[in-house]
């Protein structure tokens, strides 16, 4: 059963307005919408949450049908337990963190000490500032609540609409790995929406290009952007570790001297990155992972 | 100086606070929907609802004693349907007074909730919070600063509604003769002494409720 399935025809402002067509399928992990602002990835996220209406199609989520104009089906943004954190005023500022986590919890369960607000707060770094108001929160600090916040209630899937754009480089990188391993860790599929290819490649594990209001191609992110957002390895290997015994077609080697080249961005502040290769059969090296 | 009657004092008070209860509904929820929805002849009410702030007050007592009069249309299915009889009553008060208050809390309410970033509503949804709950536990503690501010504004302006009381409740002693209407009923009388305090009266709550409009003043609710 996939994550996400949906055909979308979007049209804003009517006749001569704004159009969008969009063909999605999801797995599993993150799936990236990536292109420059104004080619639709945001409606179709919108469409998606079911804050617009699309003028026709079908979005089905996890295999329940949650749009579809053929059947007359639109279930309400509120029934659709999918989790949305925007890219502004993300956060509810009059209550605290924790208040803000635990919002959309039912009422008897809607305590700062929830065991589910408590690890999410845990898990993201944030279990210091939990009685802190979101004005006095950083720029990283305030999404990583919305995305607390988002999973709080256990959606079906996440949908991030360009929840970094407005933090500086430095802190974008630990924030997205401290968002994918939150996600991997739920395992709660999602959609990240981005014109950033450094977060395209760092986030996503299957990538839909959209240009001028349509969804062009989808595939592997690291294959379909340009080189300049990818990274490369400088070593020489010094010994093979574990050979690839039983599972395929993954090697663990020593290296020396082994440089990560990529944007500053992908890369660990501290610079030790630790390198997981997949070897193909044919030998020839491809993409590093850093954890 | 004695303080004369205090029956004005605690009818005008009365009369605010009645006409604020059905200002109050009504009010935030025609600010919620004129800076929520769109629809053709938005604008139209928007001035429509400036109306009671612009017209005369003696106007707005012709138009409520036409309308509210024995012989007007509601007066007169009201007194044949249910036997009440509004004008010259204390209910005809808290109608002239709700009427011009009804501006002062739209016009302040409106901006405030206008003011409350669509993102945040939006967030709610995605939470599973249906519309009624959106608005109780988002959009109003958002906006509470403007709301607040205008509640307390309207409120000042029922209690020194004048003109249109006077037309559609008239001036009984005993029944609906407010502190505004005392006070130009002790001043044509030459009690000047009566007037005075009555004045005095107002002028303090006047000032005290001005005070905390200000204090209230919305700053724009971001996050």
């Amino acid at each position: 059963m996939n994550a996400l399935e949906a055909r979308l025809a979007i049209n804003v402002g009517g006749i001569g307005g704004f159009h969008v067509e969009t063909d999605l399928v999801h797995e599993r992990g993150v799936l990236v919408l990536f292109g420059p602002s104004g080619a639709g990835k945001s409606l179709t996220l919108q469409a998606l949450a079911g804050l617009i209406k699309p003028e026709r199609g079908f979005i089905r989520v996890g295999g329940e049908t949650l749009y579809d104009s053929d059947r007359r089906i639109d279930v309400p943004t509120h029934r659709r337990r999918l989790g949305y954190v925007p890219q502004h005023h993300s956060l509810f500022p009059f209550c605290s963190v924790a208040r803000n986590v635990s919002f959309g919890l039912p009422r008897r369960e809607r305590r700062d000490d929830h065991p589910r607000v408590v690890q999410l707060l845990d898990e993201l770094g944030l279990a210091h500032l939990a009685a802190a108001r979101p004005a006095s929160l950083s720029g990283g600090e305030r999404q990583r609540v919305a995305l607390a916040r988002a999973l709080a209630v256990q959606p079906r899937l996440v949908l991030l609409d360009e929840p970094f754009s407005s933090i500086d480089g430095e802190g974008r990188g630990a924030l997205r790995a401290v968002v994918r391993a939150t996600l991997d860790h739920h395992g709660i599929p999602a959609v990240f929406v981005t014109h950033d290819p450094e977060e395209a490649i760092a986030l996503g594990d299957k990538l839909v290009r959209y240009r001028r209001g349509a969804s062009t191609e989808t595939g592997d992110p690291a294959t379909m952007l340009p080189m300049a957002a990818r990274l490369s390895l400088h070593a020489e290997m010094v010994r093979v570790v574990s050979g690839a015994a039983g599972n395929g077609n993954e090697v663990e080697i020593a290296l020396e001297n082994a440089r990560l080249r990529g944007p500053a961005a992908v890369l660990p502040v501290d610079g030790a990155a630790q390198v997981r290769l997949h070897l193909r059969r044919a030998g020839d090296q491809r993409g590093g992972e850093n954890t | 100086m004695n303080y004369p009657d205090s029956f004005p004092v605690l009818l005008s008070l009365r009369v605010a606070t009645a006409a604020l209860a059905i200002v109050a509904p009504i009010g935030i929820a025609l600010a919620w929907f004129q800076a929520r929805k769109n629809y053709p002849g938005r604008t139209l009410i928007d001035a429509a609802v400036l109306l009671p702030l612009v017209l005369p007050p003696s106007v707005i007592g012709y138009f409520l004693v036409v309308l509210c009069g024995r012989r007007g249309p509601i007066g007169n299915w009201l007194l044949s349907m249910f036997d009440i009889r509004l004008i010259f009553s204390p209910a005809a008060a808290v109608i002239a007074s709700a009427v011009v208050a009804l501006p002062m809390l739209v016009k302040t309410a409106q901006p405030a909730i206008e003011s409350v970033p669509i993102d945040l509503e939006a967030v709610g949804r995605s939470l599973g919070l249906g519309p009624a709950a959106v608005f109780l536990r988002i959009t109003l503690p958002a906006a509470w600063r403007g709301v607040v501010a205008g509640l307390v504004l309207a409120f000042a302006r029922a209690i020194g509604e004048f003109g249109a009381t006077l037309m559609f409740a008239g001036n009984i002693p005993g029944r609906t003769n407010t502190m505004p209407l005392e006070i130009f009923a002790a001043y044509q009388a030459g009690d000047d002494e009566r007037a005075l305090m009555y004045v005095i009266t107002l002028v303090v709550i006047s000032c005290l409720v001005v005070m905390l409009a200000t204090r209230l003043n919305p700053r724009e609710a971001t996050a």
